[in-house]
């Protein structure tokens, strides 16, 4: 354990700016795929057919194409429009539109599972259609769906691992410089394993305070 | 600039490398899901040290990206252990594992979703543990299962598409290959895309009438 820190440890800031870089592009991907998914699933609950039929489209194929494909196609093919963006920005976006995907049958099954009768105590009281979506509906539907939403996260902490093949050197990308550096990939790469799940459990303990603190008034004896 | 035009081996190509990854998503899911049933007798059985291994194993499994799973026994292991290793095998075993990991979680809590009292019943009738397994728990399980099991496999599919950042020929290695040669990314990837979405929703429609049949027995009341 020791020689192998020893051998690490010149590498570690490295590692670190790696660590911070994957940090910074999955919560920017979280923020973003939070926001589409609550957009999509809106309109995939709307009234209208066309909006209906488009959302549901979007998230058919973001779930069905493999997210490498996805991602090669915004990289390589952004530039074609004209678009020039660097490799972060793009992975960022990739990440959010696929996960937005994911987010979205979650709200979805969230909204369609709120009581009928609150919909129409809140049109009875004359609460205007976007007051009742934003005020009443979304926030029920949002406290029903964290528990199902942290697992989508967690899946797109470990999918940003997948941005390290278009040149960005977040954590997988900087641990396979440091493994090719050092001559030893398996300590690299198991550290790597230990990190990423490190990860996925901090999110994990966060999502699960953020549902006690949402459904805090649910609470029996609260 | 003479060889950036489409050709018609490009098509051959593309069934080519569709073609590896398919064969590769049937191998890997019939390992895999092998494993996870040796996984689910051995935490049925209780068995003392092998439980905690299988548990601490998909764990670890699950909470980290298949791609630095993928790096792990390709460049890894053939460092480590001094063995040779080929992409392909590289590949079957890492996506095999990941399966069987997924595969394990869904089947332990199909069994999970037998009632107790069912159990405790056929205990009374003095049935052996392995009786109640296969007479009462797995036809069960089995209904419960399929729905899970399908999206999983759905979702194994676009995993296997990462095996080509190790060097297998798949269907985005060759997409990578036509993008690289061609410089028109839009319909390279759009095709490879296509490609990937018509054989998840044959895959998806192939999973609902097996659920169907294995559901036939099973009458949902309704809540």
């Amino acid at each position: 354990m020791n020689r192998l820190w020893r051998m690490l440890e010149p590498y570690s800031g490295f590692i670190l700016d790696g660590f911070l870089l994957t940090l910074l592009a999955c919560i920017c991907a979280i923020i973003g795929a939070v926001c589409i998914g609550a957009a999509i699933a809106s309109l995939r609950t709307s009234q209208n057919r066309v909006a209906r039929g488009v959302a549901f489209a979007y998230a058919d194929i973001f779930r069905n194409v493999p997210f490498i494909v996805q991602l090669f196609f915004f990289f390589y093919g952004l530039p074609e429009l004209g678009i020039y963006i660097g490799a972060f920005e793009t992975g960022v976006i990739a990440l959010s539109f696929s996960g937005g995907a994911f987010v979205s049958d979650v709200i979805r099954s969230g909204i369609l599972s709120i009581d009928q009768g609150i919909i129409e105590a809140a049109k009875v009281s004359g609460l205007s259609r976007y007051k009742i979506f934003t005020k009443i509906v979304l926030p029920i539907a949002m406290r029903t769906s964290v528990r199902p939403i942290g697992s989508v996260l967690i899946n797109l902490i470990l999918t940003s691992s997948i941005l390290s093949t278009i040149t960005l050197n977040e954590l997988t990308g900087s641990a396979k410089i440091v493994a090719s550096t050092t001559f030893r990939p398996f300590e690299v790469y198991a550290m790597l394993l230990v990190l990423y799940a490190s990860l996925t459990y901090a999110l994990s303990a966060a999502i699960s305070a953020v549902h006690r603190r949402l459904n805090r008034s649910m609470e029996i004896g609260a | 600039m003479r060889y950036s035009d489409f050709t018609p081996y490009d098509l051959i190509l593309l069934l080519n490398g569709l073609g590896v990854s398919l064969g590769l998503f049937l191998a890997t899911t019939i390992i895999g899901v092998f494993l996870a049933v040796m996984f689910t007798l051995v935490s049925y059985y209780r068995i003392p040290v092998l439980t905690q291994v299988v548990v601490a194993l998909t764990e670890m499994l699950k909470n980290s990206p298949v791609l630095v799973q993928l790096f792990l026994v390709f460049f890894g292991a053939p460092a480590f252990f001094h063995v040779n290793m080929t992409p392909v095998a590289a590949a079957t075993l890492t996506i095999s594992l990941n399966t069987a990991a997924f595969a394990y979680v869904i089947m332990r809590s199909a069994i999970a979703s037998v009632d107790v009292e069912q159990i405790a019943a056929a205990e009374v009738f003095g049935h052996s543990r392995w009786q109640i397994l296969t007479l009462i728990i797995s036809p069960q399980a089995a209904a419960f299962a399929i729905g899970p099991l399908v999206g999983l496999m759905i979702n194994q599919l676009q995993v296997t598409s990462l095996i080509s950042v190790i060097g297998v020929m798949d269907l985005t290695k060759i997409g990578n290959i036509l993008n690289l040669r061609t410089l028109q990314p839009f319909i390279v990837w759009t095709a490879i895309g296509a490609l990937y979405y018509v054989t998840a929703k044959i895959l998806a429609s192939v999973g609902g009438r097996v659920e169907k049949n294995l559901r036939r027995s099973v009458v949902w009341g309704g809540i």
